[in-house]
């Protein structure tokens, strides 16, 4: 059997991921002792967890030091790698979509969008027949329309509340997200047989 | 912007040291052994061509062409692949003197690329291409070699991955109830989204009937082992019926067990008509290469034999063989003083003449003697005893 290199998100994901691999029936170990480790051995069912940053599993994957790999498709459309998106874990589910301060049409000039995904906001805008400039942000975007640094905002809302801490309020529902299983197209057709065994067995819990 | 240092290269260039430089030539060498062993005959093309021509016509997209302006303001592109290039020679040329004909190649090939690394901008492509000939067993001989040479280089732990357009068209225009819903399938197919997929397939309330045979199409499609397998969902056609020819004549070859069917194999390019195929081994992360019929392309260049071939990269077919590490080539050097130069020479060209690879160095040049001999295996010194042996 050849061994199989999963990467993970941290946090959250992490453990509902594992979670589920427990409920498909890998012999996996009740707790895992995360800590500072970026490297999880389990011998027993010959698989390795890399730890990563969500952004950064597709890369992993893509390149093909993981076999396969646990990523957002919030991250998946923006980066628009080369990997197969096997199944939907239906797990941390939300959605994108626009904000901004509420009554406020966006500037007619140079209307300008506030986001962590200049692909995604890009693509949106294009395919909406709106010419827009994109500031890309690394977190906090609620403060751009705040202090008037953008129209606009692209984002991610699961609840809605941060949105609505910060007097901003929803325009446009983007997309979908939730996490996805990936793979490498490698790995897909050598270690087929493991992949699509683990694909069959977690599709039983997702349902 | 930062200013360009003096030691940079171009984005994605890069250099060849000397021992990846002989580990490309070995596999030069022994590809071009293979393949002309088999009728398959050398062909250079240039390095530069039209956009117009070869630019548009490569299944290569725009945004990766390298493009130029000549001095009459035509836009040129450095070659992103072979198998234009060969099409444009092929069709204006050489089906004239033989047909079919068998061309390979072994030749750089230039992508612009983005900014992230591991993605070179130019890298050797090796590969076949087979003009001229419309039949099954064409394209058998091009999946055989494929396969042939892949051994050439030890390599044991590969797979080749065989769709056909026809087949994948044929089943998604029988389920499907519009050519809209049919591009969205195909689409997705070509990015590998098995989720969204399943997800379009839900959203265009087909027949029950229609939507199941897709979902379950889709699921066992990948996992093919035999082709027989796939039979239920598609209405007899030419097409199927090509592919149980070709898996039998794969069987015949005894290549049976390298081969994986897989319908949902799908290309953007529209010259693609016929059989398709994925090479893949381990030890890289991306496919070593692909092939397929591409009659579509000939057609571009006006002509309607046909072709299919393939190609192999070979950086990526570099890495999964540096496993097999070769030693270290025996290198002399001999080192003399002014006044023993005619004995240097004689000494030398003995050495050569044994056929031994002997550099000639003047000692007092040396600044850090004991430094530059370390990259020999033997020194000789003019007028001494050998002083270092292995």
């Amino acid at each position: 059997m050849n061994e199989l290199t999963i990467a993970m998100p941290k946090g959250r994901i992490f453990e509902e991921a594992y979670q589920m691999l427990i409920e498909a029936g890998f012999n996996l170990p009740e707790e895992v002792e995360m800590s500072r480790k970026l490297m999880i051995e389990i011998p027993e069912e010959k698989i390795r967890f890399i730890l990563a940053k969500p952004m950064d599993v597709p890369v992993y994957v893509e390149h093909g030091v993981a076999d396969i790999g646990i990523a957002g498709k919030d991250v998946l459309l923006e980066q628009q790698r080369v990997v197969h998106e096997l199944l939907d874990l239906k797990i941390s589910t939300c959605y994108i979509a626009s904000a901004g301060l509420p009554n406020t049409t966006m500037n007619e000039l140079a209307p300008r969008i506030a986001t962590k995904y200049p692909n995604i906001a890009m693509k949106y805008y294009k395919g909406i027949g709106e010419q827009v400039e994109i500031i890309e942000l690394n977190g906090s975007i609620e403060l751009a329309p705040m202090i008037g640094l953008a129209d606009r905002i692209v984002d991610i809302v699961s609840t809605g509340r941060t949105l609505k801490e910060n007097g901003l309020v929803e325009y446009e529902y983007i997309t979908e997200v939730s996490s996805r299983l990936i793979a490498n197209p490698v790995s897909y057709r050598m270690k087929g047989d493991r992949i699509i065994d683990l694909v069959k067995r977690l599709k039983k819990c997702v349902d | 912007m930062s200013s360009i240092k003096m030691f940079e290269k171009p984005l994605g260039m890069r250099d060849k040291f000397p021992q990846i430089y002989e580990k490309v030539e070995a596999v030069r060498h022994t590809g071009r052994n293979f393949l002309r062993s088999r009728g398959y005959e050398f062909i250079k093309t240039p390095t530069v061509e039209y956009f117009d021509t070869v630019g548009k016509a490569s299944a290569i997209s725009d945004a990766h062409l390298f493009k130029l302006v000549d001095s009459q303001g035509n836009t040129l592109v450095l070659r992103p692949d072979m198998t234009t290039p060969i099409a444009r020679v092929a069709t204006s040329k050489l089906l004239k003197e033989m047909i079919p004909l068998r061309l390979a190649y072994f030749a750089s090939v230039f992508r612009a690329q983005e900014t992230e690394g591991g993605r070179p901008a130019e890298f050797e492509q090796m590969g076949i291409e087979l003009i001229g000939d419309h039949s099954v067993f064409a394209d058998a001989e091009v999946i055989v070699t494929a396969m042939e040479l892949l051994k050439q280089f030890g390599l044991e732990n590969f797979k080749v991955t065989i769709g056909h357009a026809g087949v994948l068209n044929c089943i998604l225009q029988d389920y499907t109830e519009s050519i809209e819903q049919e591009d969205v399938l195909r689409t997705l197919l070509v990015q590998r989204n098995y989720v969204g997929f399943e997800e379009a397939v839900a959203s265009f309330d087909l027949p029950k009937t229609k939507s199941d045979a897709l979902l379950q199409f889709i699921e066992e499609a990948m996992t093919l082992k035999e082709i027989r397998d796939i039979e239920k969902y598609v209405r007899k056609n030419d097409a199927l019926e090509y592919m149980q020819q070709l898996a039998k004549l794969l069987e015949i070859a005894n290549l049976a067990q390298y081969v994986a069917f897989d319908f949902t194999l799908s290309s953007h390019m529209s010259y693609y008509t016929g059989m398709l195929f994925e090479v893949f081994a381990s030890g890289s992360g991306f496919p070593l290469g692909n092939g397929g019929r591409y009659d579509g392309l000939l057609e571009v260049f006006g002509s309607k034999v046909g072709a299919t071939g393939f190609s192999i990269r070979v950086d990526r077919l570099l890495e999964t063989i540096t496993a097999q590490a070769s030693d270290k080539e025996e290198a002399i050097v001999v080192l003399f003083e002014e006044e023993d130069f005619e004995e240097a020479l004689e000494k030398i060209e003995a050495l050569r003449a044994a056929g031994k690879q002997a550099t000639l160095q003047l000692r007092s040049s040396l600044v850090d003697e004991a430094a530059f001999l370390t990259h020999f295996t033997k020194v000789v010194v003019v007028g001494q005893e050998e002083i270092r042996g292995e």
